[in-house]
């Protein structure tokens, strides 16, 4: 199983560059997502990813106003990215946990295709095994 | 607005994580996972002496699958945390219980209300709550609840 099939080509919920924590919280909430790209402020700047963990362990964890703090302060930027579709799925794993993030930007050349995230792996490895009535009621 | 005005009682989730016993092989635990929707599962102990464990997403991504492992021949209990990190104190102000997240690690942590169990609280707990919160600000303040 290769990256390529399980790359999901679902729009992410971005929000602007100078957003705050709050703004990025409410964004993910009413977009039921777990992750918001903060956009770039011109080409030649890298987005941002914020994860709900972002959120929790570095902004609310330390005390800070959420209405005040900036959501690039606690973004992960730039972006983990992988360009090679062919990979397979161990390594994308083994990426995810390596570089300990739940998001990977999928980019095909120039073109942006989406993220992966860790769910969608695991989802993808389960496929690869159908289910065995007997060997898990075992 | 400020989002310390909460407590760990106003965010914890009082129903049970789903369990899974530790001899199971991981793939039965991815499959919990994905039919039930939750990201961790509780694993009982067998005698009293022992600690619960506790198996997540994570575990099954960097222990199984990123090590090229078969998820049919991995147990449970070689991938699973223990003992649990737990918290005891239901007015504490969710900043401390954000910190205790960030500073074990861990993404779920388990409520004991005097010895007894009484729910668990997750990241996304603390995310849900803190909207919550600020949007019964606004309301309070006459105003409709715009989002960005």
């Amino acid at each position: 199983m290769e990256l390529r099939d399980i790359i999901s080509k679902s729009v992410p919920t971005k929000v602007k560059s100078d957003a705050t924590v709050a703004d990025a919280l409410v964004a993910m909430t009413e977009n039921k997502t777990d992750y918001v790209l903060v956009d770039r402020v011109d080409s030649n700047d890298a987005y941002g990813i914020v994860t709900r963990w972002d959120i929790v362990g570095k902004a609310i964890a330390e005390g800070e106003d959420i209405t005040k703090t900036a959501a690039v302060a606690v973004a992960r930027k730039p972006l983990v990215v992988t360009n090679n579709m062919d990979l397979d799925l161990r390594w994308v794993a083994k990426k995810m946990a390596d570089e300990g993030v739940s998001k990977v930007a999928v980019f095909d050349r120039e073109v942006f295709l989406g993220f992966v995230s860790d769910l969608d792996v695991i989802a993808a490895t389960l496929r690869k095994h159908p289910k065995e009535g007997k060997e898990v009621s075992a | 607005m400020r989002v310390t005005k909460l407590i760990l009682k106003d965010i914890v989730k009082t129903f049970e994580l789903p369990t899974i016993d530790r001899s199971e092989t991981a793939k039965k635990a991815a499959e919990m996972m994905l039919e039930t929707h939750c990201n961790h599962l509780l694993v009982p102990r067998h005698t009293k002496h022992e600690a619960y464990g506790i198996v997540t997403k994570k575990d099954i991504l960097a222990k199984v699958i990123a090590e090229g492992r078969d998820l049919r021949e991995v147990k449970v209990e070689d991938i699973m945390s223990r003992p649990l990190v737990i918290l005891t104190n239901l007015s504490l102000d969710i900043r401390w219980v954000a910190k205790a997240m960030a500073n074990s690690n861990v993404s779920a942590i388990v409520v004991f209300d005097k010895g007894d169990f009484y729910g668990y609280v997750t990241e996304s707990c603390i995310i849900d709550g803190v909207y919550n919160a600020m949007r019964r600000a606004k309301l309070e303040e006459g105003v409709d609840f715009v989002s960005c």
